[in-house]
């Protein structure tokens, strides 16, 4: 049952099968590319031509623009063409080995020849790093400043107001179970009639001496009520006194910390650079989680106990190949890549080798490195680095540039604008991010900074300072988590900057600190004065029922002796008589 | 469309063998199933150098891969979930032929797996149907009243074109 032309339609199939594949697999690359490119930055994708090259195989990819989602009237990243070649039979095992890639034209943030299409808004995950944009620095006011600084002492106010307005409120309320002055006249005036009344027999004077003892204990429930008000006045006085030290301890160390800001220097608890440029800096360094989160995937599973502790999804290797014990090839791997990069005006090549997820199976790290010198807009750029995910993901990185152009800007907007004329930068530095952990060290000088401001006077006055200087010289270390790093950023002009930038903000703290002070002596003093007031009536109070329960005490003492006696007259009497009777 | 179904009724009522169909089908299948890869290429030759009716073939491969758009994403789930198995993955690593074939892929794997089971009942059951469609319908269904106007429409002018 064999077909005798078999062979030929099987031949014919193949032929047209492979001729369909050259013709058209490179629109087909192109649609797909552009598809999965746009689907993954949210904005247009454009590729002018893709094509395959069957001996040896590689594909080549022309004239590439990748929208810049925040900007679409420029790109994030464009190439003029990249070229891969693949080795032929890790392909047919289904590995993408890249003998050689390069890609010339490399640029970042050129402009493109007519706006892009943007599919979904930026996030603040999706910027880029960018040099420029990092020094386009929003300069704060006195009141951003003021707020940066973390003043305790409004705090602090508003809880002493709270306090007082609870105190007064309990101590109004307590105010209507003290004894009126009627009810102590009333008092007075039930013990006088007692006392000035006659008795007649025991009978009555047991009766009268069982009256008095009733209008002596009401007197002593009064007096345990003033004393309880008096109790609670000193506890509230006690209170406020608290209140009045912590807010003046607030006060005095928010003026201290608004002075060490001022006056900085270095190794100070923070810089007026920090103030600048800390939360920018962290927030490019927090950019570096989305190089790890690409490499997670890769890194060997954590022990169990991990494992456990975290609910992240399951992790899936790309194309699903199953995790063979002992791959022949990395998924991918790029042995040697050349990347063009334009920067500084001119031409500057990085060469990268090995570059895989799964350098375990080539026992090498991926290498990079950039050496770039006499630029026109660049004295020398120096870059290398390698990165390599075994049991953790290590990536170390150094760079030294030196004399980079700055095109003229502006940093900050409107009343608080600086511009800066001209600049070169210098920098130098290292980075070390071992999983999600960053290490990084790096020194920026600005050199020949010539700076303009129209704005206020304390901009004005620093712009003039800042001109004065050769050198503008930042220390930047960063340490901790990529995504919540902690950014140092000192600066041996910080005490020059602080005093000049920080002279509006300390006007503004002292004028609100007096302010202040005078609102708070005024409240403290009717607030306060009240309490004297009511301190006196109390001790009035208090001595006014201490005297009449001693009264009482007198007058019943007195009033028994009395009593006493007529009965031992009456008694004389009688024997007298019965005596007298008698004879 | 039409053109379709008058190849299947050609096809079904001619002189080929129960068994060229039922393998046909069973094969058209298996190729359907499988991503485009070697082992495709290996059917096609299969099926180039026997006498496998082509036109049943390649039909039901079409139709095999339009339902895969449906299918190869729980299977490939499935397969993902059964080949962690260390002395088959041991065995894909050490044989770059079986890596060739892509069977280190999750979806060539179960799609191969699938096919390779279902082809010996898919063939006997096709071929079986077939027979029993010649030997109790095909006749009936020429009388059929919508056979006879079949007969008269364009499907059938089409048909016997072909034929």
């Amino acid at each position: 049952m064999i077909r005798k032309s078999g062979w030929l339609v099987f031949i014919v199939f193949f032929a047209a099968l492979l001729a369909l594949v050259y013709l058209f697999a490179g629109p087909a690359i192109r649609i797909g590319m552009v598809y999965s490119l746009e689907k993954a930055v949210g904005a247009e994708v454009n590729i002018s031509k893709v094509s395959l090259e069957l001996a040896p195989l590689a594909l080549r990819v022309n004239n590439l623009q990748i929208t810049d989602a925040a900007k679409p009237t420029h790109n994030s990243l464009s190439f003029g063409h990249a070229r891969a070649a693949l080795e032929l039979w890790p392909a047919l095992l289904g590995y993408y080995v890249i003998e050689e890639l390069t890609v010339d034209g490399l640029q970042y943030g050129a402009q493109r020849s007519s706006e892009g299409a943007v599919y979904r808004q930026p996030g603040a995950e999706g910027e880029k790093v960018d040099i420029a944009k990092l020094l386009q620095v929003d300069l704060p006011d006195a009141d951003e400043l003021i707020g940066r600084a973390n003043l305790q002492t409004p705090a602090k106010a508003e809880a002493l107001k709270q306090l007082a307005a609870t105190e007064q409120q309990q101590l109004k309320g307590l105010q209507d179970q003290l004894p009126t002055k009627d009810t102590l006249a009333q008092y007075q005036a039930e013990i006088k009639a007692l006392t000035d009344s006659k008795i007649a027999n025991a009978a009555d004077l047991a009766a009268k001496a069982q009256q008095l003892q009733q209008l002596k204990d009401k007197l002593n429930a009064e007096k345990a009520k003033v004393d309880q008000v008096k109790q609670q006045l000193t506890l509230s006085k006690d209170n406020l006194q608290q209140a009045v030290a912590e807010l003046k301890a607030a006060s005095s160390e928010d003026y201290a910390k608004v002075q060490q800001l001022a006056n900085l220097s270095d190794g100070g608890l923070a810089g007026i650079s920090q103030i600048l440029l800390g939360d920018l800096w962290g927030q490019r360094i927090a950019q570096l989680q989305s190089l790890y989160l690409l490499a997670k995937p890769y890194l060997p599973e954590k022990t169990a106990s991990t494992a456990e502790n975290s609910a992240e999804p399951e992790v899936i290797l790309p194309n699903r190949i199953l995790p063979l014990p002992g791959q022949p090839y990395p998924d991918f791997w790029v042995k040697q890549a050349r990347v063009n990069w334009l920067i500084g005006g001119g031409e500057a090549t990085i060469a990268l080798q090995d570059i895989t997820a799964q350098h375990a199976l080539i026992n090498s790290a991926t290498k990079f490195s950039l050496d770039v010198k006499q630029l026109p807009q660049l004295a020398a750029f120096n870059l290398s680095g390698d990165f390599a995910i075994l049991q953790q993901m290590v990536t170390n990185l150094n760079w030294q540039l030196d004399g980079l152009n700055l095109q003229p800007m502006t940093l900050g907007k409107g009343d608080s604008a600086l511009d800066l004329a001209a600049g070169l930068i210098s920098s130098g530095g290292k980075l070390n991010l071992t999983d999600n952990r960053i290490t990084q060290q790096a020194n920026v000088v600005l050199n020949a900074a010539n700076f303009n401001s129209s704005g206020n006077k304390y901009l004005q006055q620093l712009a003039g300072l800042l001109n004065q200087q050769q050198q503008i010289p930042f220390n930047i270390t960063t340490t901790g988590l990529v995504s919540a790093p902690d950014v140092s950023i000192r600066s041996s002009l910080d005490k020059l900057l602080g005093d000049a930038l920080l002279g509006e903000a300390k006007q503004k703290v002292a004028a609100y600190q007096s302010e202040l002070q005078a609102k708070l002596n005024s409240q403290l003093q009717s607030g306060l004065a009240g309490q004297q007031d009511w301190a006196a009536l109390l001790t009035q109070q208090d001595g006014a029922v201490t005297d009449a329960g001693s009264s009482i005490e007198t007058m019943l003492n007195a009033k028994l002796a009395d009593v006493k006696d007529q009965a031992k007259d009456k008694l004389k009497d009688k024997l007298l008589n019965k005596l007298g009777g008698g004879n | 469309m039409l053109t379709l179904v008058a190849k299947i009724l050609k096809v079904l009522n001619s002189e080929a063998s129960p068994w060229q169909i039922g393998w046909a089908i069973a094969l058209g299948l298996f190729a359907g199933i499988l991503p485009f890869g070697l082992l495709t290429l290996l059917i096609i030759l299969i099926v180039c150098l026997l006498t496998i009716n082509l036109s049943t073939f390649i039909v039901v491969w079409g139709l095999t891969s339009g339902l895969m758009l449906l299918f190869a994403d729980p299977l490939e789930r499935l397969t993902w979930q059964y080949a962690q198995n260390d002395s088959l993955l041991q065995l894909l690593a050490n044989t770059e032929t079986l890596q060739l074939l892509h069977l280190h892929h999750t979806l060539t794997l179960g799609a191969f797996v699938l096919g390779a089971v279902l082809l010996l009942p898919i063939a006997w059951l096709s071929k079986m149907l077939v027979m029993q469609y010649r030997v109790r319908v095909m006749n009936s269904v020429q009388k059929w009243k919508i056979m006879q106007m079949l007969k008269a429409s364009k499907l059938f002018a089409l048909y016997e074109k072909l034929n």
